[in-house]
């Protein structure tokens, strides 16, 4: 009904927007004045919109969050532009336009989370009217459309169980053994029914899970189910709560599992998350659902275990193997001349990873040095963006918290991160005199962009990394 | 309140009298017919090629611009409402195909069949469908044109035998129907369209033996809009000539973005099956704007940028409305009125689909077969029965 009623208001709009233009050739009447004030109010003078809706940009989605506006009001757009970003339940894609116009008024801002299907999000007038005078329809006309829509879906699958069981034909089960199928049987037992009350509908008499379930449907509460399925009226929805007494002396045992309320009010708080916060989880997403992550793991035996060590390992293997020192650039593999060290360091704000440039020529106690110096800065907040932009390798180390191991999302367009666990002690069967003797193990996972750093060349890596680190003499000679 | 819209709307009709008046007196300004330049067709095994030179009125350029404006806004309308769920299940778009759905129709008449793939939308318009009883099929309810039981890859009218969902099946069914024409001795022809990734199917090639061997009335039609799901044709045949794909059947390439080009093609190649040559082989290299489904963006296989190229480059609409702007066959107000009312019966059409009911339970196993009822129809198992109490219709 609300739609007919914008639809009717933009229908007499139309009509009388032909009698807006030439306002002083009317002929004189003594309504005139009344005619006026009539043609003053605002919703006469403006434009009726192109209304831009919340889409279902998944089959699953119920509502989507806008993460950025790529049009502003008053830019005119065309057919098959892109006019914003929609953050479905599963990706964020773009809402393309279809129509020619220009866009005249954002209803709904970056950053509006939960905005269910059909809403309002933007107006759109068509080209050479003016965009400022548009009529922002009602905020309350816009959704119930989407609340009838709703329940009609919920009344009418309602309805479809409650009509199938008027139309099978119910045989009486007069003699014979009783044939519950075991699903059945369980339902029945639960809720305490009497197995004799239900209808089979299965072979040779069998009472199937189905007539089970029918028969709690129909004696807990008696629906009266109308014959006449009318999608117009809005119906409110069924609200399951405690049954009521049914006829008869069936006892009431109420279902025996209770579903939970998670997020009920009281039982947690929120806490808004941070810009940066916002964007490292946007990009964390963008960076697994858009990068063919690849995994490769190995234990080295650890002679010297400082993470400074692991950096210069990491460099230098680099070094060896320019093939994993690479970029994605959107088409193709970017290989890099420099290698440039991304080493992740946790601070309150989130997860930042400032670079120890030029890594594979610095020394030792040179990187522990520079790895000191902008933990500090990343901590106080003060890096400065050439010192975490760019980089070629990450390095992520979550040994100090007793990880054993884990495996790290990449920072796009990076090709690799390197997942360093804890030191952990193992014991080894010495081949020589068969004795048991320790080792300090470390294990280090690798996840590269599959496009970039295939299967055989990380192992090649890890092989060689490995060799670097438990030897680490090799890499003074490098 | 009343008062004021009644006075108003008084004073609206003495000033829209005057401007009628006005207005009648520029129509009889306009050119009633021009001459057109359009592209030369490549041919394969002809002699001939369809004119160059070819004569539209202005009552036809009216008429296939408002099917094609009806066709583009029902299309885009159905993306609409399917992304309000409204519309749920398959759903593949034709917009930007237009001028082929209304130039194939232009040479045939509604005698001829014509049989199609599930991008059939269009066609179901052309071939005698009205707007809201496709959008009723679309949201399954009971004024559909199949019923509400088809949905968007089931519909059919007259002479249009759907609406196939089985990629390239649908081709050896029109051949069948072309059999039927040859056989009746009637002097129809059977249209039979597939698209470029059902081309390099098996069952077509064995069509066109069949078809070439007893020469059937059958034009076969290949929409190429150049990506087949989202494979490109360069990456999905090795030979992207589809019009010599019929080896022996002759063939002709046409711009399908061009109406007057595909009209003109059509009519040649349907004189060519009526006059007993038998089968031949047309190829219109057309684009389509939406992705291959709803659930395709359309994005992950070709740039933003080709689609805009396209759009403001070839779109058919636009090419029609710039023919007959230029030579004084209509006026800008005259194709802005047809815009606004095209609008508004989308508008109704939709509105009418929302609020439809469903089709009844009782009507589950209607017009299943054609025996007399009432009829035993299996259900999902089989002791279970259901009765079907309609026939179906028996198209003659």
């Amino acid at each position: 009904m609300a739609i007919s009623l914008s639809l009717g208001r933009q229908g007499v709009l139309f009509g009388l927007r032909l009698s807006q233009f030439n306002k002083c050739s009317w002929p004189s009447q003594p309504c005139q004045d009344r005619v006026r004030s009539f043609f003053q109010t605002p919703w006469m003078l403006g434009v009726s919109p192109l209304k831009v809706q919340m889409p279902a940009l998944s089959p699953t989605m119920e509502e989507g969050n806008i993460v950025k506006w790529l049009k502003k009001e008053g830019e005119s757009v065309e057919a098959g532009d892109a006019l914003c970003e929609i953050e479905t339940d599963k990706a964020v894609v773009t809402l393309e336009s279809n129509d020619d116009g220009v866009l005249a008024k954002i209803l709904m801002e970056e950053g509006s989370r939960n905005v269910r299907l059909g809403t309002l999000i933007a107006l759109m007038v068509e080209e050479g009217q003016d965009w400022k005078q548009v009529e922002i329809p009602a905020p309350d006309a816009a959704s119930p459309a989407a609340a009838p829509s709703s329940s009609d879906a919920g009344a009418a699958s309602t309805l479809t169980p409650a009509a199938p069981s008027p139309s099978p034909l119910p045989k009486p089960v007069t003699s014979g053994p009783l044939r519950l199928s075991p699903a059945a049987r369980h339902i029945l037992n639960t809720h305490g029914i009497d197995p004799k009350l239900a209808t089979p509908t299965g072979p040779r008499g069998l009472i199937t899970k189905e007539d089970a379930l029918n028969l709690l449907k129909k004696s807990p509460s008696p629906k009266t189910a109308p014959v006449t399925i009318t999608t117009a009226a809005p119906r409110p929805a069924p609200i399951p709560g405690v049954p009521p007494p049914p006829p008869g002396n069936r006892p009431n045992i109420p279902p025996v599992s209770v579903p939970g309320k998670p997020g009920a009010p009281g039982s947690f708080t929120e806490i808004p998350a941070t810009n940066i916060r916002r964007v490292i989880a946007q990009r964390l997403t963008e960076s697994k659902t858009t990068i063919p992550h690849a995994y490769a793991s190995i234990d080295y035996q650890i002679k010297v275990s400082v993470n400074d060590f692991i950096i210069k390992a990491a460099a230098v293997t680099l070094r060896e193997m320019p093939e994993v020192n690479v970029t994605w650039s959107g088409d193709g593999p970017h290989l890099l001349d420099s290698i440039h060290i991304s080493v992740a360091v946790a601070t309150d704000r989130g997860l930042i990873t400032p670079i120890i440039r030029d890594a594979a020529n610095k020394g030792v106690q040179e990187i522990s040095a520079t790895a000191k110096v902008l933990a500090q800065k990343a901590r106080d907040g003060k890096l400065l963006p050439e010192e975490y932009q760019g980089g070629s390798f990450s390095i992520s180390n979550l040994g100090m918290f007793g990880i054993t191991g884990f495996s790290a999302v990449i920072n796009p367009p990076q090709a690799c991160i390197l997942a360093v666990g804890t030191s952990r002690t193992e014991l080894r069967l010495n081949e020589d005199d068969q004795m048991l003797c320790k080792q300090q193990l470390m294990r280090v996972t690798l996840s590269s962009d599959g496009r970039l750093v295939d299967d055989e060349l990380a192992s090649r890596f890890l092989d060689k990394f490995r060799a670097n680190l438990e030897q680490p003499q090799r890499m003074a000679l490098a | 309140m009343l008062t004021n819209i009644s006075n108003v709307l008084r004073a609206c009709a003495q000033r829209n009298g005057a401007a009628a008046v006005v207005s009648a007196r520029t129509y009889s300004d306009f050119t009633t017919q021009a001459t057109f330049e359009i592209k030369k067709c490549d041919v394969f095994k002809l002699d001939e090629a369809p004119a160059t030179q070819v004569v539209m009125t202005r009552d036809e350029g009216l008429q296939y611009y408002r099917t094609m404006q009806t066709m583009r806004r029902m299309e885009l309308k159905a993306d609409q409402l399917y992304k309000q769920k409204i519309i749920r299940g398959f759903c593949h778009l034709y917009d930007g195909q237009e001028a082929c759905a209304v130039g194939i129709e232009a040479s045939i008449t509604l005698k001829d069949h014509l049989i199609t793939a599930y991008r059939a939308h269009g066609y179901t318009l052309t071939r005698g469908g009205t707007v809201k009883e496709i959008m009723a099929e679309l949201t399954g309810r009971r004024s559909g044109i199949a019923k509400g039981k088809g949905g968007s890859m089931h519909m059919y009218c007259k002479n249009f035998y759907g609406g196939n969902g089985i990629v390239g099946a649908q081709v050896p069914l029109g051949a069948g129907v072309a059999l039927a024409c040859k056989y009746k001795d009637t002097d129809e022809l059977c249209v039979c369209l597939y698209g470029d990734g059902a081309a390099n199917q098996g069952q077509i090639f064995e069509t066109y033996n069949m078809a070439a061997l007893w020469k059937l009335p059958v034009i076969f039609i290949c929409e190429n809009n150049r990506y087949g799901m989202g494979t490109s044709v360069e990456r999905a045949a090795a030979s992207t000539d589809y019009f010599k794909r019929g080896e022996f059947i002759p063939g002709l390439r046409v711009d399908g973005m061009d109406i007057l080009c595909v009209r003109e093609a059509t009519r040649f190649a349907a004189d060519h099956c009526r006059s007993g040559k038998g089968p031949i082989l047309m190829e219109l290299q057309t684009y389509r704007y939406h992705g291959h489904s709803m659930s395709d963006p359309g994005v992950s296989y070709r740039t933003r940028e080709e689609i805009q190229e396209v759009r403001s480059k070839s779109d058919p609409i636009s090419l029609l409305k710039d023919r007959l702007l230029s030579n004084n066959m209509a006026s800008v107000e005259e194709l802005k009125e047809i815009d606004v009312e095209v609008r508004k019966e989308i508008e109704d059409a939709a509105q009418f689909a929302t609020t439809d009911p469903e089709p009844p339970l009782e009507e589950l196993c209607n017009h299943v077969f054609s025996n007399n009822p009432p009829v035993e129809v299996r259900g999902t198992n089989p002791w279970a029965k259901l009765k079907g109490s309609v026939p179906n219709i028996t198209v003659v």
